[in-house]
């Protein structure tokens, strides 16, 4: 059972919104973890995340953000309270709920993890498309390390794969290979 | 004079539903559906070897990934004529039915009771009175005292923090909310219970799909779970098991706390049995097929045109039933070039926005990036309710056991004989709902025991391998999902994908109006419903949520501004 949890989120399917799971995955291949850390490609789960959050002692997430002012590739990192800074909103559609009311549903439960931190980078464009604009795409390795930071910052020893292994990014495959 | 309304929570970056209403003396007189996320799935496929389809499918939506992976991999296997061995059918089929309960389940609870729950009124409530009044209901564990006396301190603890947590921008204290505050009190412990549940149908997709939210135990030809019963690292005994009894817990949930919840609010709200019929032409497919070849379904399928006067079965999933040639897509009013209806296997995504539509304003000429599916030219209507109508008026067994059952549960509470022709309506498509959860939860259960009967007897195929021919084969991947009927169509050329199609459930349901001007079912339903106060649209959101809105087209960008998200504009 994972203590700690890594989850990239986003579409693969849609430009820079492919962020977290392309984080998530060049991590798990650069660096090894005890496996009490999780490391996951959670896609889209919209209120799903609720689950995979649910009696952790630190959640870690990397997102593509959305931010007033803020230049594309931009690396930002949230706490709890950054993320709750809001209400939460009124869905139409399942995928609306977030990060934000996943967590307020975790800690309705008395579930949510005491730490959560949100690795967030400014997205350029977000369109049908497998892949990242060039300033998202020149932010990966310090979203990588930050990955890092966040879990040495907890006491999690991050051992540096030698040599690394190739990140399976199969949306980035040419179509007509 | 009439009010024009905006609902539109699209401020999150691209993406999603917005509705555009105009109401006159109170009540719905006009409405449009609009999704503002355009899909072109075969662009990504386009060149790619359809053994791979399925893992870029399930991305298509993160909530429902495993239903796309399922339509794709039958899309191809349809194109080959392939068959699968029995276990892969029976696997799969499992993970249908547990995903369904999953979806149903949340969606009742999470994204939509809270349009007829008033959670602040909960506060009011006496935890005895409550347990006494659910005690009639059902005999359910988690409605003791001792459990909701502790979910109103929990509740009072929240306001008294200044918060409401998930609760807040809820529309408390409105004049359509009409439910006593010992049912509100009930409904909020149900809502965290199944909290709780709706994790464990999940577990069940994670234990066979090796993973969610992404499952990755497909393939074109079977599954990939190698069964040894006896072999730690394969599908084995304690995995069945742990299959089974969660999946038990979950039936339990949906029998004693579901469907007499969905009967209980239907008592106290019995005006929303008449509105929202909308458009009463239904199409469900056959699913949960018993058979390695697909012949025999436990869910039956389905064509039932204005009300219940014309029904037309669906036997199967071959290329050759007839409803597979009738399917058109029409794109008139929608963002893209082209103005005929086309088929699915002739699709094609040519985006041509023509700007924005500015909010409370007239709709302009083309205003979607949904297209028009159409049957027969007509709209048509899918999801639970064209699932259970099409059982029901067929006498399946399993659908008249639960229809019944719904029927009876709200005749013990409340005293009030409904009939089934009140499905047709926004409260018809919730009983719908929990009555074919119901029928999955006892179905998953059925599959659990053929899947065990048949490893038991030795039979441990999981694959057949897939064979690409020269030339150009096409094919239709037909899947009864929580939503409705889905079909993900593929042409494949010397085993190359040419084109490739995706008609969702929410396209049918959500699109815009066609060529003929015929609106699709989220439009008309609307039509009618009563709007107490336009600031406030509470009634058109209930009308929505029946049908458990979910466009294609899933973002997950965190909005670092916290903008206000779901804001309605109103103009006169």
């Amino acid at each position: 059972m994972a203590r700690i949890s890594v989850i990239g989120i986003g579409n693969v399917l849609e430009g820079d919104d492919a962020l977290g799971p392309t984080v998530v995955r060049l991590f798990e291949a650069a660096y090894a973890v005890p496996d009490d850390v999780a490391i996951i490609d959670g896609g889209t789960p919209g209120l799903d995340l609720t689950a995979y959050m649910a009696e952790l002692e630190a959640l870690i997430v990397v997102d593509a953000m959305k931010l007033k002012g803020g230049a594309p590739g931009e690396l930002k990192v949230l706490d709890k309270a950054g993320i709750l800074n809001r209400g939460p909103i009124v869905a139409l559609s399942p995928h609306e709920p977030g990060l934000r009311e996943s967590i307020l549903h975790a800690e309705f439960q008395e579930v949510a993890p005491p730490v959560v931190r949100l690795i967030g980078v400014v997205a350029g464009s977000i369109d049908f498309g497998c892949r990242l604009t060039a300033p998202v795409r020149a932010a990966l390795p310090a979203a990588v390390e930050q990955v890092r930071a966040e879990l040495t910052a907890l006491g999690v020893p991050v051992t540096p794969r030698r040599p690394p292994l190739t990140a399976d990014l199969w949306w980035e495959k040419p179509q007509h290979a | 004079m009439s009010t024009r309304i905006t609902i539109d929570p699209i401020t999150r970056i691209e993406g999603h539903l917005r509705i555009d209403l105009e109401v006159e003396g109170g009540h719905v007189s006009k409405a449009y559906s609009s999704g503002t996320m355009w899909r072109g799935i075969e662009l990504i496929l386009q060149g790619r070897d359809p053994r791979d389809a399925w893992v870029f499918t399930q991305r298509i939506c993160g909530v429902c990934t495993t239903v796309h992976a399922i339509a794709s991999v039958r899309s191809v296997e349809s194109a080959l004529g392939l068959e699968i061995p029995l276990n892969a059918q029976l696997i799969r089929n499992i993970i249908i039915s547990a995903h369904s309960q999953h979806d149903h389940i949340v969606h009742f609870y999470h994204l939509s009771a809270l349009d007829w729950v008033d959670v602040v009124s909960a506060l009011g409530a006496d935890p005895a009175r409550t347990a006494a009044l659910a005690a009639k209901i059902s005999d359910w564990p988690g409605n003791s005292v001792q459990a909701l006396t502790a979910v109103k301190e929990k509740l009072a603890g929240f306001v008294k923090a200044g918060q409401l947590g998930p609760f807040a921008n809820g529309y408390w204290g409105h004049p359509a909310m009409k439910l006593a505050p010992e049912v509100n009190l009930l409904a909020v412990a149900h809502y965290l219970q199944a909290l709780d549940v709706q994790r464990k149908a999940n577990q069940v997709v994670a234990i066979l799909g090796s993973k969610t939210p992404n499952i990755q135990n497909l393939a074109v030809g079977g599954v990939a779970n190698a069964i040894n019963l006896d072999n730690p690292a394969t599908l084995n005994m304690e995995k069945l098991y742990r299959v089974k009894s969660l999946l038990e817990e979950v039936q339990a949930f949906i029998t004693q706390v579901y469907l007499p919840d969905v009967a209980a609010v239907a008592g106290f709200y019995p005006d929303w049995l008449k509105y929202g019929a909308g458009v009463t032409n239904y199409l469900a497919v056959p699913d949960l097929p018993t058979d390695a070849r697909a012949t025999r379904f436990d869910l039956p399928g389905g064509i039932v045109m204005a009300g219940a006067k014309d029904l037309e079965r669906i036997t199967g999933w071959d290329k050759g039933q007839p409803f597979v040639q009738r399917v058109t897509e029409g794109v008139a009013r929608s963002y893209y070039e082209g103005a005929e209806q086309r088929h699915p296997w002739q699709g094609e995504t040519r985006p041509s926005y023509t700007g924005d539509w500015k909010a409370e304003t007239e709709a302009p000429a083309k205003y979607s990036w949904v297209k028009a599916p159409r049957l027969d030219g007509k709209p048509v209507q899918v999801g639970p309710l064209a699932q259970v109508l099409v059982g029901f008026l067929t006498g399946h067994e399993l659908t008249v056991k639960y229809v019944t059952a719904a029927i009876d549960a709200v005749k013990a509470i409340h005293g009030i004989q409904l009939t089934p022709a009140m499905l047709h309506s926004t409260l018809g498509r919730h009983a719908a709902r929990a009555v074919r959860c119901a029928m999955m939860g006892e179905l998953s259960l059925k599959h659990w025991g053929l899947l065990a009967a048949n490893v038991g007897k030795g039979d441990t195929a999981i694959f057949n391998p897939p064979v690409f021919p020269k030339g150009e084969i096409m094919g239709v991947g037909l899947h009864e999902a929580p939503r409705g009927t889905l079909s993900h169509w593929c042409v494949i050329e010397d085993g190359k994908l040419k084109n490739y199609q995706a008609v969702v459930p929410s396209t049918w349901n959500a699109g815009p109006r066609d060529e003929k001007d015929q609106a699709g079912p989220y439009e008309a339903s609307l039509v009618g419903n009563p709007i107490a106060d336009p600031k406030l649209p509470l009634e058109a959101l209930r009308t929505i949520h029946s049908f458990d809105p979910c466009l294609a087209c899933a973002i997950h960008t965190h909005d670092a501004d916290g903008q206000e998200l779901g804001q309605v504009k109103v103009g006169v």
